[in-house]
């Protein structure tokens, strides 16, 4: 049956061979077959069958079929095995059990066997002792080349064996053999086989003798094998290229040896050198200098690309090479130029780059160089770059302003260099201030040509001094308010610490100390925890040690004790945290947050006395250095989630916090202040329902401010539902004084006043006037809070597989559509009451209850896919509806919701509202 | 069998290259240059050492000139012409170009400016470059039946070559003037690995080691941008042919990468007409300027703008290139005269400045030039110097004999004390025999003579396996090994054997035999016996 399927001349051979069993009557396979047998074996629907018949017919003619056949065959082999795997192992013990046959002497069948037994295994084949000496002595030359080429990579042979064979041919008289000895010498050593000196000394000493060797492919191997300076004189440039990327892999040299290859006469050294020494440095001498004088630019590269790797090797090397490295500046081709620059920044990276006061002339020359390459390289440098005077600085900027007006392509990485260099000089930013200042303020009040590019450099290099310093600035507050107009085109500059918006906020922060007195941001505990070496951060991906200080009242005291590396302390534009994120090790994420947390009864004193602008922006930086955080597992997750929603509660508070105590006028109308205590309220109730596992101390804190935010709504005497917040006041108040008691604490004086104006007012929060809240709120002050990690967070996740706009889900109006939910809760116990809820735009909702005893459980997690029930559907072509996971508050269940079915108590919702589409089949 | 050179010129000083070398009975002259700082009979090389007779075409197979420089061309049309030698002429194919405007100019300022009694005619050098046989690099030309040459580049300056001459199995090289670092225009040194019986090498830097040239490079484009971005004039004298283009490239990608526009002038003359060639002879320079060759000619100059004396009174920032170095006359003394008073004027002299010359007097800066009783000069401009050698220095001499190897080694153009030295030098560190010979001296070397051997059958078969046995390591000799080094000593171990034995059959041929046939043989002898 299996036959059928085969075209009938295979049919017809197979039967044939099979047949006629003995080797006499065989006949050899034709052309023809051997086409259609590869048909066969490269379709996949050939049955399993077909394919094993075809390959008993293979190894069956391989066995009675002349020699000059056996390449087709084995090919054809090697394809089937590589289609059909299952019949790989087969094809390797019938080919294996064949070779003994073949290999006394060795021939060309010989290797076809071989390499067809290597391309089936498809890894390194070993091989025996004698059958490898023997193909390696073999008298064909073919043979012998494809040991050779072969061994150490797809044929594994006892490096014992395969180094004395290998030393043995590098002295073949074909030339190709010679190389591929060679190479196969450097396969060898890569291996790290040759543990002992002597081993290594002679593949060394070999090499130098084939470095004369008079075929140019020889000696390209040799270098490979000894990495000579003696031959960078080479009349090949294969070779001397080879020369240079040798030693750029080189890892121990002599400072000695490099110091010299710098140096084409031989330099004299303090300790009476031995003979070899002196011959090795006639060799090196200026090696490195010929290189870069080299006609052809692929040497010069190589040069500047293997200096990459020397100039770490040492200090006083790299200061040698620099002096080469800024001749090679004035190189012609584009690619050296950028080839020197990047070696530059790679040396600027490893501390081994000092440029002299010499050097930077050209080097400042470099910025204005035509290729785009070459400028943004060398601006790298710049940006890494810690200038020692105020001259130096100068012309920098003036360099860079220059290159504005020739390149106004590049405005984006010059404004970006600006700010780096402006960060890196403090110092002489200050000094240049008021020039700066009156230059801008010039040409603002048109005074002076309004050049706009020049005008928001200089205002990119003032503004970025301040940054990372936030004490007392020279910089006029004035500066700042210009700058802001030149927002969206110098916002790039920083992109690298804050987005736009941060931006606009440092910048009316600034600006703003020009109306109210200066307040020295810096004996306060808000100062920007950033990252001292963030040009490190900025240079690159490398993982460089961040020492970050935060100030918390008891001196500086650097993270990087706790071992932190990389914490994220960057500010990062909120819409490009993801692709920033690094993971942090979990207990140092706690100590980090706790870090935060415990900054905050640290400002306080700073709400009070009107400074909240400036609170804001340490509370919004903070919340964002939070948000920067990734995690390896949920506690940390779920703690840090904790600590970001009680800093929007305490930044809400702050936010209100002006209007309310301090009574100013409210600015932009009564209904944004409505709309942030409505949100206030919000971010309480989640806070209270949303975390379970506080210890007590974490509870009081928690309670507490809860009790704030109810009391600021109650200082509010517009407010009409006074009663019914005052109760619900009432109830936390109650909760908090029996948690006190339990732990025997005293309370803080914030709640102890509000305890007597509770236990005062007998009919509700009515007869309480506003003024009693505001004594009440003066006396607040956050807790001291340090979290544990038993903190776990209640959240939900939802997804409606399979829906999106374009493919909506079907329903047909007034009969139930059923909505696919995957749910996923954390952290929530079966005895709660979780709830979907379903809202349509006109406002009906509906609740389906989630029976959690049914959910899939594993640990804290609990999962279930659900098609939830909607019955409500309207008569319309399509509708939308917006499906979210509450969970019914049992904490403050003062006024049940009522509801037909639906939940008893107010819903607290554990995800975002997901839309789901609904489109009419009817 | 030996090679004896025989040195006419350019032994132990530098002037009137000319080296006879005799190898293997073929004559060959390399090279047939004049001195230039001297102006009776010694300035040509003495021929009658050649052939007492006068019969050059018998004694001389051929004459070869490495390049147009005319201390080692001046004494061709004088030697052809008026000697009478008929024989062949080689020279690579820019030098044949360009011999013939070198020679004019020559012949020129001899006759017209100095008055001096001419030796030679324009006609005699048209009818010397008839017998000129151009040859490209790297081209093997069979002269006559044994004599083989062959060219290979050579660096210093446009069509400047190494000539390598075989006879029989004797080889040499000839090295002419060569630059073994490149330059903007010019490439490196580049020839094979050879087998050679003798080097004749020039030495003219045999002391020196030359540092970077970026370095100068770089101060000299530094001095220039600050005078041009200062409003200022520069003025760089030089000779048409080299270092004019060498500099003009300089710059010309200095302006490019820098945007700079002031304009740069090339004044006419030789520097033209030499442009002209240098724009066709793209195979024969740097690998820079091929490279950029599809896209734009090198020589093409971008910001090289058209002189015309208006420009020498424009006010404002320029540079320009004005003919002959040294300002010894012609229009860069004009231009001199004009500029020198202004203080951002820049004089740069690129190279050295004979005595006598404006230039020499510059280089100690004083404040006056008295060029004759009634003019003077005040020199309140700045002057630059710059040290463009297109000669390789020391390091590179050894380089090249350390890469080519011979067997023997001749010193010729360089001063004695510097050839002494690097003689030394090259027989300490190298092993290799060196000479110095003086003018007119003759060093003899032994040549190389290979014998025909016939090789034996067994023998070719032998050499066409690998030439190395494995020998497997007693048990005994293992077991001492594993007690002191266990992991180090292969099991086998690494046997040459190509033993060659040569043998001397009854027809009285060599025949070179296989160690196995020796045995053999042996035994049948003895069996004879």
């Amino acid at each position: 049956m299996v036959l059928l399927a085969m075209p009938f001349s295979v049919i017809y051979s197979l039967n044939q061979i099979i047949k006629n069993n003995t080797p006499e009557s065989i006949q050899p396979i034709s052309m023809q077959t051997f086409t259609s047998m590869m048909n066969e074996i490269l379709n996949p629907s050939t049955p399993k069958s077909t394919v094993s018949s075809i390959f008993k017919t293979l190894i069956h003619s391989l066995l009675h079929s002349p020699e000059s056949h056996h390449s087709q065959i084995l090919k054809l082999i090697a394809d089937l095995s590589s289609h059909h795997p299952s019949l790989a192992q087969l094809a390797l013990d019938s080919l294996q059990s064949m070779l003994p046959q073949l290999t006394d002497p060795p021939s060309q069948l010989t290797i076809e066997y071989l390499d067809a037994l290597v391309n089936i295994s498809e890894r390194p084949m070993e091989v025996d002792d004698s059958l490898f000496t023997s193909i390696c002595l073999a008298a064909s030359f073919p043979v012998r080349l494809w040991m050779v080429r072969n061994s150490g990579c797809r044929v594994m042979v006892r490096p014992e064996l395969l180094y004395p064979v290998l030393m043995g041919m590098t002295k073949e008289p074909y030339p190709c053999l010679r190389e591929e000895a060679l190479e196969a010498l450097v396969r060898l050593g890569e291996c790290a086989v040759f543990e002992e000196v002597s081993l290594v000394k002679g593949c060394y000493e070999r090499g130098v003798q084939l470095l004369s060797d008079n075929e140019d492919c020889v000696r390209i191997s040799a270098v490979r094998v000894v990495s000579l300076c003696s031959v960078v004189r080479d009349m090949n440039m294969k070779v001397r290229v080879e020369v240079f990327n040798g030693l750029g892999k080189m890892e121990i040299v002599s400072k000695e040896l490099l110091m010299q290859s710098l140096s084409k006469r031989v330099l004299v050294l303090d300790q009476s050198p031995t003979e070899q020494f002196v011959l090795l440095a006639s060799n090196v001498a200026g090696a490195l200098v010929h290189g870069v004088e080299d006609e052809f630019f692929e040497v010069r590269k190589s040069v500047c690309q293997s200096l990459r790797t020397l100039t770490v090797l040492s200090v006083e090397f790299a200061h040698a090479a620099l002096n080469l490295l800024m001749d090679v500046l004035n190189d012609y081709k584009v690619e050296v130029r950028f080839q020197a620059l990047e070696t530059m920044h790679h040396m600027a990276i490893n501390h081994c780059l000092e440029l002299q006061e010499n050097y930077m002339h050209k080097f400042l020359d470099v910025l204005e160089d035509n290729s785009s390459e070459v400028r943004f390289s060398a601006r790298k440098i710049v940006r890494l770059m810690k200038l020692r005077n105020h001259l130096l600085f100068k012309s920098t900027m003036d360099v860079l302003l220059k290159n504005l007006d020739s390149y106004p392509q590049d405005e984006a990485d010059i404004f970006s260099v600006l700010s780096h260099l402006g960060r890196n000089h403090k110092q002489f930013v200050d000094l240049i201030a008021n020039e700066i200042a009156d230059e801008v303020e010039a040409s603002f009040e048109g005074n002076r040509e309004f050049n706009s590019a020049r005008m928001a450099a200089l205002l990119v290099l003032s503004i970025s001094a301040p940054f990372l310093n936030a004490d007392v600035c020279p910089i006029p507050p004035v500066i700042f308010s210009f700058a802001a107009t030149f927002l969206s085109r110098i916002c790039c500059a920083f992109s690298d610490v804050m987005n736009r918006d941060t931006l606009l906020e440092y910048l009316i922060q600034k600006s703003s100390s020009m109306v109210q007195p200066e307040v020295n941001i810096s004996n306060g505990e808000g100062q920007n925890p950033l990252a001292k070496d963030d040009v490190q951060n900025v240079a690159g991906n490398e993982m460089i040690h961040s020492e970050i200080t935060i100030n918390n009242g008891e001196g500086q005291l650097p993270l990087s004790k706790y071992n932190v590396q990389n914490v994220a302390l960057e500010m990062k534009p909120p819409n490009d945290v993801g692709q920033h994120k690094r993971p942090v090790h979990d207990s140092v994420v706690l100590t980090y947050i706790n870090y935060i947390l415990v900054k905050l009864p640290n400002i306080w004193p700073k709400v009070q006395s009107c400074s909240a602008n400036e609170v804001l922006c340490s509370l919004r930086h903070w919340k964002e250095e939070l948000t920067s955080l990734t995690f390896d597992s949920s506690a940390p997750a779920d703690a840090s989630a904790f600590a970001l929603l009680y800093l929007k509660i305490i930044k809400l508070v702050v936010e209100v916090w002006d209007h309310l105590v301090r009574k100013t006028e409210v600015v932009s109308g009564t209904v944004e202040l409505e709309d942030k205590l409505e949100k206030l309220d919000g971010r309480a109730k989640e806070l209270m329902n949303r975390f379970i596992g506080f210890s007590a101390e974490e509870e009081i804190s928690v309670l507490e401010l809860i009790l704030l935010t109810y009391t600021l709504r109650l200082c509010r005497s517009e407010i009409c539902s006074r009663n019914f917040i005052f109760k619900r006041m009432t109830i936390i108040y109650l909760r908090t004084e029996s948690f006190l008691k339990l732990r025997s604490d005293v309370a803080s004086g914030f709640v102890a006043e509000l305890g007597s104006l509770i236990r005062e007012s007998s009919n509700g929060g009515a007869s309480c006037s506003s003024l009693a809240f505001d004594n009440c709120l003066k006396l607040f002050s956050p807790k001291r809070l340090m979290i544990r990690e038993g903190i776990r967070h209640r959240r939900a996740e939802l997804s409606i597989p399979n829906n999106c706009p374009d493919y909506p889900l079907p329903f047909a109006p007034g009969l139930t559509a059923s909505i696919p939910c995957d749910i996923t809760i954390h952290n929530i116990s079966s005895n709660c009451r979780a709830w979907v809820r379903m809202c349509i735009n006109d406002g009906f909702t509906q609740h389906v209850y989630l029976d959690l005893q049914s959910f899939e459980v594993s640990g804290e997690v609990r999962k279930i896919s659900y098609a939830v029930p909607y019955y409500r559907t309207p008569e319309l072509d399509s509708f939308n509806l917006k499906v979210c996971i509450g969970l019914e508050s049992l904490f403050e269940n003062v006024t049940p919701v009522q509801a037909h079915g639906g939940p008893k108590c107010e819903l607290v919702l554990l995800c975002e509202e997901k839309i789901v589409y609904l489109s009419r089949v009817l | 069998m030996a090679i004896e050179t025989l040195v006419l010129g350019a032994g132990q000083e530098v002037g009137k290259s000319c080296v006879v070398v005799n190898i293997n009975g073929k004559r060959i002259m390399f090279d047939c240059g004049m001195h230039m700082g001297v102006s009776d009979h010694r300035r040509y090389p003495n021929f009658s050492l050649i052939s007492p007779t006068g019969d050059f075409d018998t004694a001389l197979s051929c004459i070869i000139i490495t390049h147009f420089h005319l201390d080692h061309l001046g004494a061709l049309v004088y030697f052809t012409e008026v000697c009478g030698f008929h024989g062949p002429i080689y020279m690579t194919y820019p030098t044949k170009a360009l011999a013939p405007l070198m020679l004019e100019d020559y012949r020129k300022v001899m006759v017209e400016r100095h008055g001096k009694e001419e030796q030679f005619n324009s006609d005699h050098i048209a009818e010397c470059m008839k017998k000129v046989i151009a040859v490209d690099l790297r081209q093997t030309i069979q002269v006559d039946k044994d004599l083989q040459i062959r060219a290979y580049y050579a660096g210093h300056v446009l069509g400047a070559a190494m000539f390598h001459a075989k006879v029989g199995d004797s080889e040499m090289v000839y090295t002419g003037d060569y630059n073994m670092t490149p330059d903007r225009h010019l490439g490196a040194a580049q020839i094979d690995r050879l087998r050679l019986d003798l080097l004749i090498t020039e030495s003219t830097y045999g002391t020196t080691i030359r540092d970077s040239k970026y370095a100068r490079e770089r101060e000299f484009l530094d001095a220039v941008h600050k005078c041009v971005s200062a409003g200022g004039k520069v003025l760089i004298p030089t000779f048409g042919l080299g270092r004019a283009q060498e500099l003009c490239i300089l710059m010309d990608d200095y302006w490019e990468r820098m945007n700079l526009k002031v304009p740069i002038y090339f004044s006419a003359g030789l520097t033209k007409q030499a442009n002209v060639y240098y724009k066709m002879l793209i195979n024969w320079t740097s690998q820079k300027i091929k490279d950029s060759y599809p896209a734009n000619n090198a020589f093409d100059f971008k910001n090289v703008c058209k002189f015309e004396r208006s420009v020498l009174d424009t006010p404002g920032p320029c540079v320009l290139f004005a003919s002959p170095g040294m300002i010894s006359g012609g229009l860069s003394l004009e231009v001199f005269k004009r500029w020198a008073p202004f203080e951002n004027t820049l004089v740069a002299l690129p190279g050295y400045c004979l005595p006598g010359t404006v230039g020499h007097v510059l280089m100690s800066k004083p404040p006056k030039i008295e060029l004759d009783p009634n003019t003077k000069i005040d020199v309140r401009c700045q002057v630059h110097q710059l040290a463009f050698s297109p000669h390789t220095d020391s390091k590179g001499i050894m380089d090249l004999i350390k890469f080519l190897s011979p067997k023997h080694v001749i010193l010729v153009h360089g001063e004695k004390p510097k050839m002494v030295s690097l003689k030394e030098k090259i027989h300490s560190e190298m092993g290799i025999p060196c000479y110095h010979p003086a003018n007119n001296e003759t060093v003899s070397v032994p040549s190389t003579v290979y014998v025909k051997a016939q090789a034996s059958d067994a023998f070719m078969e032998r050499c066409l396996k690998p030439n190395f046995k494995l020998h497997k390591c007693s048990s005994q000799e293992l077991s001492i090994k594993t007690l002191t080094d266990k992991n180090i000593v292969p099991e086998l171990q690494v046997i040459n054997e190509k033993a060659v034995f040569i043998v001397e059959d009854k027809s009285k041929k060599l025949k070179v035999v296989h160690n196995d046939e020796v045995l053999v043989m042996l035994g049948e002898k003895k069996t004879e016996d």
